[in-house]
């Protein structure tokens, strides 16, 4: 059995082309992604291994902290560790990712997308994360180090003058030492600049203290006791872990890292396959058609169910190894691609030689037979289930499934997803969006199923405009005459269209949504200052700002992470209540005042989970503890999302550094916004080159722009998607015209020219795509306008359709489908008239 | 015969296929006039090349030397596109199967190739076709819904709609039981004697032939005999004294 599958096959070659075109696309997606993945997280774990002191002790933190805001803990801290038996030596640390460095040219070093620590010059060479390469170690606040690797790209030597920006102040330093990562961690391969310890503390922290103790051991003590000791001379403020738990977080990290990117290529390989499956429906159905003679042949004279049902899926295990080993070896080059690129770019970052593992090997040749051969079972078990007989007869009918059960099972699917989208809307929120997604992919689901049964009358109403040519006719009725085909092909486009049309709708609202928030969010302010690379700048902004001519008022923002209940919150500190800035003007409780009175002002929607009411107290946890405030009022949501907004003394005592990380600007009356503008950028961009002073509309532009750079990545690998659905398309209409040989033969003898034979497929294309366009923008907009129903209160406050890139994208889809005609009408064209009607 | 009234003209059409060892002439130097208005039937044995010039002169198929004109028209220097265009407006052809599109009704097939054109039928003609074979109540129905028969005849209908200089038809009746036949070539023969058309037929059924004004004899490419006026018994008469000649002529070569 499996020969005569082969021999099929080989046989429809062409055809088969594009089947095993679309597993390998989707293949290759997956391949790639797990190829990468791997060889990035080996070469970062091999440096792992390397690692660190025999024991580390960090102070722990009551919430996630980044590293840009690590928990600190003071001096003191060492002498206790040091005294518990078994430690040789504690050593302190500090290591922070809040530095920019400049480069010669005085502008920020691209970093493309790594981000620059600041460290304190290790006191004991023996213990420190990085290691002397050249030079000699900095000592005092105009000494500073470099790592190796920056200090190349940027073009610096020993002995030049560096200017880097800390949150305290722009530093001009000169350069005394480079060095070399040598050991893994948070800072592996990322850019470096070091002080001597005291510089390190003012200009990184803004106040003393460290960040971790590295913990040495006498000869003959065991990691786990001493690790244990300390715990138990400390206690719970502080976490303990040996170089083995260090690895294994760090590992844990990485992979956390790295997994997103991997999770969002398999996401889209997910998103191929699913789309490429339909194409092998569609092919395997038509083979099972067209061979259902010679099939039915095979059962006459004597082979079993099981057999016939054998060679068809023969040839899907043929289709899907092939499909599988190309997949895998363009996953692999493009895996390869990603990291040449990285050292292109000069990056140090560790490189481990690809990893192609038995596990991404095995995974391929499972996602790619097994996708072919789910899509091809049903074609094989109807082939399976032809009589004998038919052999003898003329009109072969393969067995379908009926239309009755699809239509029930799609009926009730259709009416679960509008149950979903109900309860989504109405519920809310986060969780109201998820159901939300569930509801659109039962939809989905929904249409998959009742595609076949309203095709046709879909077709025939958005064929209307094309006219009643003959061609059109001809084309509009094939594209009717096999509506499980017609909508299986039609369906992997919706799935297609569906997705950047919600997108489109979701960007759109963001961006409308972050417009308006913007409004809300500058009130009175009509300029507003911000730092490239890191968020917070040195308060000496902020004072100087507050003399420039034509400045009236400076509202200082800062920021921190944390938590309220299980809800993660920004902590805000406004030096100013009265200024709008981030307080929203919109209060459903209390006011401004409550602020110096060291109550905190909360979101609305917090609470409402939390059912607080102003004068309630609330615990707010941050990197140094838990804290009690009192609700002084409750706001709107802004673009402050989910902002719990205190004084700035209040915000002091919870913990936050005194740096600043906006700055809002009122214009005094009579004064140009431009001009003031101009006037603090004179003033400060020589000592903070990394300064942003932006007016709203510039500002919202720049809030736009990650919206819009997440709309183009996804927009990118979701054309991969509309790809193969086109392959689909073109698949489609090749089968047809082979298919229906002799019906152009006839055509063509009685008179139908090229053009018209042309326009003919056109049309069946073009009914196709718009029948796939027409239902993905109706999901795609459904799901995307429920979703912004559902999160108007969590920042989607807008609702935007953007008709004219909707009709945009329909037109487009429309050209695409003309483009898939193209070449089944070149083949169409060239059949000869008189063998076409000769053939069977 | 006068030129005015030859419809169709045949003039030394050679079809060769293949070269080398495998060269086959399916047709060896043809000539034939085809009269307006005329009933014209081609019979020979099976192989002879009866297909193959009825496709040379209905601009099908291009002929290795000789010409053919349709009228005037010389059929084997027109270009493609014309050549189609040509089929579509002075031609109706009938295949003996699969001769209707199946996504369309019996009504949609017969007015195609007007409609391919882009003209507007005829509706008096129109009315006297569809009449004459008798379908009025099928029309809406679509080919698979119709018996053998009934598909032939509207085939028929679509031949005749555009009111071609020519129609041909090979084996129309080649899958037909005898009483289908009988519609099929009745109907013929009546768009002949009272619509004056022009009527080419390949058959190998010497009733078929019967319903013709004229038979010409094919035989490996070549014109052998030519009978008017035939009946059933004439035509089979002459097809035996064909084969005896055949056999006499295979012997001598032998
Ligand atoms: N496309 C072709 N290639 C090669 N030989 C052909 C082709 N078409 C027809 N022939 C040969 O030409 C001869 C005449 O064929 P045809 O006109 O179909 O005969 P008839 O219709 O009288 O049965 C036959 O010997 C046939 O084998
Ligand atoms: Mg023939």
């Amino acid at each position: 059995m499996f020969k005569l599958g082969l021999r099929s096959v080989l046989a429809h070659r062409l055809r088969f082309v594009l089947c095993t075109l679309a597993v390998t696309l989707g293949v290759a997606f997956a391949g790639g992604a797990m190829v990468f993945t791997d060889s990035l997280s080996t070469a970062l774990k091999k440096n792992f291994a390397v690692s660190t002191a025999e024991v580390t002790v960090t102070p722990t933190s009551p919430i996630e902290t980044g590293t840009d805001r690590p928990a600190t803990f003071q001096i003191d801290l060492v002498d206790r560790i040091a005294a518990v038996p078994g430690v040789a030596a504690a050593v302190p640390q500090l290591l922070v990712s809040n530095v920019q460095i400049l480069g010669p040219d005085g502008k920020l070093l691209e970093n493309y997308g790594l981000t620059s620590f600041g460290a304190a010059w290790p006191r004991d060479p023996g213990a420190a994360p990085f290691k002397l390469v050249d030079g000699t170690a900095p000592w005092g606040g105009d000494q500073l180090a470099l790592d190796e690797s920056t200090a190349s790209r940027a073009g610096y030597h020993v002995g030049d003058q560096v200017r880097i920006v800390t949150p305290a102040r722009a530093v001009t330093a000169t350069l005394t030492a480079t060095t070399t990562p040598a050991q893994a961690g948070a800072a592996a391969g990322a850019p470096l600049v070091s002080f001597d310890g005291a510089t390190a503390q003012l200009l990184l922290l803004g106040k003393p203290g460290w960040t971790s103790i590295t913990v040495s051991l006498k000869p003959g003590s065991d990691a786990n006791t001493v690790s244990k000791a300390i715990g138990d001379t400390i206690g719970d403020s502080v976490t303990v872990r040996t170089a083995k738990q260090v690895t294994t977080d760090g590992e844990h990290d990485l992979d956390n890292t790295f997994g997103g990117f991997g999770t969002v290529l398999l996401l889209f390989a997910g998103l191929a396959l699913f789309v490429g499956g339909f194409l092998i429906v569609n092919t395997f159905a038509m083979v099972v058609a067209q061979r259902s003679r010679e099939l039915a042949m095979l059962r006459a004279i004597g082979a079993s169910r099981g057999q016939i049902t054998g060679t068809v899926l023969a040839e899907s295990v043929i289709i899907g190894f092939v499909g599988a080993t190309l997949g895998l070896l363009v996953g692999i080059g493009v895996a390869a691609g990603i990291r040449f690129g990285y050292e292109l770019l000069d990056l140090r970052i560790p490189t481990a030689s690809l990893q192609v593992t038995p596990t991404t090997i095995i995974a391929s040749y499972v996602i790619g037979i097994g996708v072919t051969v789910a899509a091809a079972a049903p074609a094989a078990r109807r082939a399976g289930k032809l009589p004998p007989v038919a052999a003898m007869r003329d009109d072969v009918h393969v067995p379908e499934r009926s239309l009755l059960v699809r239509l029930l099972i799609g009926a009730f699917m259709l009416l679960m997803a509008v149950l979903f989208f109900g309860i989504g809307v109405s519920t809310g929120g986060l969780p109201g969006a998820v159901l939300i997604t569930l509801g659109t992919g039962t939809a989905v689901l929904a249409i998959v199923m009742l595609n076949p049964i309203i095709s046709r009358y879909v077709v025939r109403a958005l064929m209307y405009p094309f006219g009643r040519k003959a061609p059109v006719t001809l084309g509009r009725r094939n594209a009717e005459r096999n509506p499980r085909r017609t909508s299986a092909t039609a369906s992997a486009l919706m799935i297609s269209v569906g997705l950047i049309s919600g997108l489109l709708v979701i960007g759109a609202s963001v961006k409308a949504s972050i417009d308006k928030s913007m409004v809300d969010a500058l009130g009175t302010a009509e300029i507003l200052i911000t730092n490239d690379g890191t968020p917070s700048f040195s308060t000496e902004v902020g004072d100087r700002t507050a003399k420039i001519p034509g400045v009236q008022a400076v509202q200082r923002v800062r920021q921190q992470s944390g938590e309220v209940g299980r809800a993660n919150v920004q902590v805000t500190g406004v030096s100013d209540g009265t200024l709008a800035g981030p307080v929203t003007t919109t209060f459903d409780a209390g006011s401004a005042a409550a602020l110096d009175a060291g109550q905190a002002l909360i979101p609305r929607n917090l609470a409402k989970t939390l059912k607080l009411t102003v004068g309630k107290p609330f615990d707010l946890k941050t990197t140094s503890g838990t804290h009690r405030l009192t609700v002084g009022g409750i706001v709107a949501p802004n673009r402050q999302l989910n902002a719990v907004v205190v004084s700035l003394p209040t915000y002091a005592t919870l913990g936050g550094s005194p740096s600043d990380n906006l700055l809002y600007v009122e214009v005094a009356k009579g004064n140009q916004v431009a001009q003031v503008r101009t006037g603090i950028l004179d003033q400060l961009r020589k000592d903070y080159p990394t300064l942003q002073v932006r007016d709203q509309e510039a500002y919202a532009a720049v809030a736009r722009e990650p919206v819009n750079g997440v709309l183009i990545a996804v927009g990118f690998l979701l054309a991969m998607a509309i790809l193969i659905a086109l392959l689909g398309i073109v698949n489609t209409l090749a089968l047809g015209v082979v298919e229906r040989t002799r019906e152009i033969g006839l055509l063509r003898a009685i008179g139908m020219d090229r053009p018209q034979l042309s326009r003919m497929l056109r049309v069946e294309s073009i009914a196709i795509t718009l029948l796939g366009a027409f239902l993905g923008l109706a999901i795609g907009v459904a799901f995307a306008t429920a979703v912004q129903s559902a999160m108007v209160d969590d920042g989607l406050a807008v609702r935007d359709i953007p008709v004219l890139q909707l009709v945009i994208a329909v037109v487009l889809a429309v050209v695409f489908g003309v483009l898939a005609a193209v070449w089944p009408s070149r083949r169409a064209a060239r059949l000869d008239v008189l063998q076409a009607i000769a053939s069977e | 015969m006068s030129v005015g009234d030859v419809a169709v003209r045949a003039a030394g059409v050679w079809k060769r296929y293949g070269g080398g060892l495998t060269q086959v002439d399916a047709l060896a130097g043809v000539s034939a006039d085809f009269g307006k208005g005329r009933f014209t039937a081609i019979m020979g044995p099976s192989g002879s090349g009866k297909s193959t010039l009825l496709h040379c002169l209905a601009g099908l198929d291009k002929p290795s030397d000789g010409k053919v004109f349709l009228g005037d028209v010389d059929l084997t220097t027109l270009p493609e596109k014309q050549l189609t265009h040509l089929r579509r407006d002075r031609i109706g052809f009938v295949f003996q199967a699969f001769n209707l599109v199946p996504t369309l009704s019996a009504l949609e097939n017969i007015t195609l190739p007007l409609d391919l054109a882009g003209r507007k039928p005829d509706q008096d003609w129109m009315t006297t076709v569809v009449d004459t074979i008798g379908l009025m109540d099928r029309l809406r129905h679509k080919p698979s819904e119709l018996s053998g028969g009934q598909q032939q005849r509207v085939a028929c209908a679509r031949a005749l709609v555009s009111r071609p200089d020519v129609v041909f038809a090979d084996e129309p009746t080649g899958n037909l039981d005898s009483r289908s036949s009988g519609d099929v070539l009745d109907f013929l023969h009546r768009s002949v004697r009272e619509f004056n058309q022009t009527v080419v037929m390949v058959t190998h059924d010497p009733t078929a032939a019967s319903y013709a004004d004229r038979v010409l004899f094919l035989a490996d490419g070549q014109l052998q005999s030519e009978l008017v006026d035939p009946t059933a018994e004439t035509v089979l008469d002459a097809m035996k004294q064909l084969e005896t000649q055949q056999d006499t002529a295979d012997e001598l070569a032998g």
